[in-house]
């Protein structure tokens, strides 16, 4: 016979493996079904919430000023009798054909009363009342004025705006052209990308709106670079042009000016590590864990190349980001260097929802107030001075990022900034290959800052 | 301490009455008028229980209370589920039970009485290799496995039974066997056993029985080596198939991310998801949550169902019942006469708790999915009763286990009883 010692130690420390991995199970489930449960739950083809909709009457959705944009007569969904605010706010509200994915998918469990738990489950049992949930009011932080005032003046340009206030991060207005009328979404014969938030999964070149990050590495590794612009530069072989030849240049004078081979210089003295690390800090490929607001993953890639650190420093290369985060990165510097997380919800049934805010730090208060300096400066002399508003210091970026399009060459055009902290709105505007930033975004900013001021 | 264990496996029989009781009562009023059948349902569950439990434990003095209330919680959970889903399949299921009770009577039986089964070992894994081989050549296939044999009326899953003849064998083997050459048949046998499942696509019986032949080599030999190279070849063989058999691929990439294809491949396990994340901490509560739209909701997937229904922490209970099984299997094992006995109920319980892991760790999405049954939980003849059986050998052994410390106590002169 063999020996039985050993055999029951072996056994003893299968069933531990077996217990560890039955706990694992347990954790595993809690961890993945508390963190990922309501992205899960609030997808367009989650058939419970289908089925709410042709059984339930459903809530009301109300915008920041209690103005209703979406309500239920009988089993049918209403919407906003005027045409621009369904327009204005139809990625924000979504709609009820799982063809989007905005409130009325997103807070369907608050909508259609299937949130409901056991003890008052157990109560409408023992009352004898009906046991189908009716469904919750729903106040969004959206303010549907303000989100028509930007349809309109958008004036059907492609592109996004967005604003938030950026030391509570709720979003005021969240505006994407290409728009559709949630009353005949299921009917109208659409453009492609029409159904697609470009606020929050449209995915752009940021341009120069980058070097909002590239000043603020610069910044926190203490490298006040002194060189002269001679309108080109060629870095490791690659070639990269300014509009105009500016001359001597310091960091401040640079941004302002937004000197393409100033900060193409600074790139590379940061090296691509530091960059991307500055980067991730702001979000940029990483996964946003946002309860309210679906965002899709912002790309910030380096290689060894040093021409290709270079242009990713100044927003082109691989870089991508959304309307969405692009507003979140100027909230960032605003916020004295901390990133709120974006809301729409701010309540139900009157209540304000209970949340864990995953507001994250990544600045110091030193180095956010340096960049507000340099931000302010680019609206008082530099690039930005069509966003200027009178009697308010406006702080900005201007970006404007090439890209090919059926082998034509075109531009975004950007504008990412804030107001002070007696309005503490930060905006993001995008137009669509519409030119330079200078020319569109910012002039389109300007009209939402006068409108805020207000 | 004996009376400790008397008490509380009395308070756990009781709490899991009030439990049936309150579930079925809640399913009798669900539709605003009462349903009688579900009440009679309720209270022919909560007899079963009560009546089998107190016969087996007068019955059999040494029975281990705790796996059985442990399975008795587990096919309760099944039965309410499955009343709730479609009442006919409660109803199927509770003759199951019935029938399968006796079967776990008789397994007991025999395995208080034998030794070892001897020169019949090799017919039992001869009868196993057959039983797998006949699926391929006479089976009906379901959900993409070919793993259903039709005899009459009846069709039953023999790869069922096939897990009990390969744990009856590998407990012969590697209780007797000491050179390392002397495995080479039984490593082939189980080779064999897993080769055939693989190729009736019954990945998850194939994955099991791999799981089990490796943690009884480890714990038997104590080779922890071989049992790493075993591990290796594994993960090799694993490696393989994904290159070679599409269907494996398809597992993995839905795995990876279901929701890509949320309209085709991965739809079961989005599904499922939605119906965990509907569900949140305490469920949507009995007879509230959409079954009807989960495939296999009353067999492979009923897990999904309870974690809508009941809540992810009435699900987190569930596998807690599973780990008083696994800790109650495993101490009965320990204190085994013999090595044979240990590793019978050894065996038996590492099958019946991988196969736990197998489909929960696949319906919550962390490993591939996998189809097989949740044991004791899941609807299904076949499985239930070879589930059941397998608890037979488990109880047959603590009984044994019993007899012997008993006469101990006796030669020590103790007053026993």
């Amino acid at each position: 016979m063999k020996n039985q010692q050993k055999f029951r130690r072996n056994m003893r420390f299968s069933m531990g493996f077996f217990i560890v991995l039955f706990v694992v199970l347990i954790a595993y489930m809690g961890y993945s079904v508390l963190k990922n449960g309501a992205a899960w739950y609030a997808t367009p083809y989650n058939p419970r919430i289908a089925n709410a909709r042709e059984n339930l009457h459903g809530g009301t959705i109300y915008d920041r000023n209690g103005i209703a944009l979406a309500w239920s007569d009988g089993t049918t969904r209403k919407y906003h009798n005027v045409k621009e605010i369904r327009r204005a706010c139809s990625h924000v509200v979504g709609d009820i054909h799982g063809k989007t994915v905005g409130a009325e998918t997103v807070f369907a469990k608050y909508l259609y009363g299937l949130d409901t738990n056991v003890v008052t489950m157990m109560e409408q049992l023992l009352n004898g009342e009906e046991t189908d949930g009716k469904g919750q009011n729903v106040t969004l932080t959206i303010d549907a004025k303000l989100s028509e005032y930007i349809y309109r003046n958008m004036k059907g340009r492609r592109g996004s705006v967005v604003v938030l206030n950026y030391k509570t991060g709720e979003i005021l207005a969240s505006v994407s052209i290409l728009t559709f009328d949630p009353n005949t979404v299921a009917d109208d014969e659409l453009e492609d990308t029409t159904l697609l938030d470009r606020a929050t999964m449209g995915r752009y070149a940021p341009g120069s709106i980058m070097k909002i990050i590239t000043a603020s590495a610069a910044v926190e590794h203490d490298l006040d670079l002194t060189y002269t612009c001679t309108g080109s530069d060629v870095i490791g072989g690659q070639s990269v042009t300014c509009t105009k030849v500016h001359g001597e240049q310091d960091l401040n004078t640079a941004f302002a000016n937004s000197c393409n081979t100033y900060f193409a210089r600074l790139s590379t003295e940061l090296g691509g590590s530091v960059l991307k690390k500055q980067a991730e800090k702001f979000g940029f490929n990483q996964t946003f864990e946002y309860s309210d607001v679906t965002l899709y993953r912002s790309k910030f890639e380096v290689s060894s190349e040093q021409g290709d650190v270079a242009w990713a420093g100044i927003g082109q290369y691989n870089d991508l980001v959304t309307p969405m985060h692009a507003a979140l990165i100027a909230a960032t510097v605003a916020n004295d260097g901390i990133m709120p997380e974006p809301t729409l919800l701010r309540a139900v049934d009157g209540t304000a929802p209970f949340r864990l805010k995953k507001d994250s730090r990544v600045l110091s208060p030193d180095a956010a107030a340096r960049m507000r300096d340099m931000m302010a400066e680019v609206v008082q002399y530099g690039t930005g001075t069509s966003a200027a508003v009178k009697g308010e210091v406006v702080y900005g970026k201007t970006g404007t990022a090439e890209y090919t399009e059926n082998g034509e060459i075109k531009n975004h055009s950007w504008f990412v900034g804030f107001m002070g902290e007696e309005h503490p709105y930060a905006v993001a505007v995008l137009f669509e290959g519409a030119g330079y930033g200078s020319a569109h975004a910012a002039p389109m900013a300007a009209e939402v800052f006068e409108y805020l001021l207000d | 301490m004996l009376k400790l264990t008397k008490q509380s496996a009395k308070a756990i029989l009781f709490l899991q009455q009030l439990f049936i009781l309150s579930a079925f009562g809640l399913l009798t009023i669900r539709n605003g008028q009462p349903d009688l059948m579900a009440a009679a349902m309720g209270g022919a569950v909560c007899l079963f229980n009560l009546l089998q439990y107190n016969i087996l434990r007068t019955a059999f003095r040494h029975l281990d209370r705790f796996v059985l209330l442990a399975a008795q919680f587990l096919w309760s959970v099944g039965l309410i589920v499955m009343y709730r889903i479609r009442p006919e399949y409660a109803f199927r299921q509770g003759i199951f039970l019935i029938v399968s009770t006796f079967a776990a009577v008789i397994m007991m039986l025999i395995i208080r009485r034998s030794k070892d089964f001897g020169k019949w070992n090799w017919v039992f894994m001869a009868l196993a290799v057959m039983l797998l081989g006949s699926t391929l050549v006479l089976s009906r296939a379901i959900g993409g496995a070919k793993n259903w044999i039709d005899i009459g009326p009846f069709s039953f899953q023999p790869s069922e039974f096939a897990k009990i003849l390969f744990i009856m064998g590998s407990a012969y083997f590697l209780s007797t066997r000491d050179k390392l050459t002397s495995f080479i048949p039984y490593i082939a046998f189980t080779g064999i056993c897993v080769l055939l499942l693989v190729a009736a696509r019954e990945l998850g019986t194939g994955l099991l029985l791999c799981g089990t032949f490796l943690v009884l080599f480890f714990a038997a030999t104590g080779r922890t080596l071989l049992t790493m190279l075993g591990v290796g070849v594994f993960g090799a063989g694993a490696f393989a198939s994904y290159h070679l058999f599409s269907h494996v691929q398809t597992r993995v990439n839905i795995w990876r991310d279901p929701w890509s294809s949320y309209n085709a491949e991965g739809y079961q396990i989005v599904q499922g998801l939605m119906a965990l994340a509907s569900g949140g901490l305490f469920g949507v509560g009995l007879g509230k949550g959409m079954p009807g739209v989960i495939p296999a909701s009353h067999t492979d997937y009923i897990f999904s169902v309870i974690g809508e229904e009941f809540g992810i922490l009435f699900a987190a209970i569930v596998i807690i019942f599973y780990l008083v099984f696994i800790v109650r299997g495993m101490l009965i094992a320990l204190n085994a006469e013999n090595i044979y006995d240990a590793l019978l109920a050894f065996g038996c319980t590492c099958m019946l708790s991988l196969q736990g892991f197998i489909i929960i760790g696949g319906v919550i999405k962390l490993i591939p999915l996998t189809g097989i049954t949740l044991p004791f939980i899941s609807y299904g003849g076949s499985s239930l009763l070879s589930s059941m059986i397998q608890l037979g050998i488990i109880e047959g052994v603590a009984l044994k286990n019993g007899k012997r410390e008993e006469k101990e106590l006796r030669m020590m002169g103790a007053d026993v009883r």
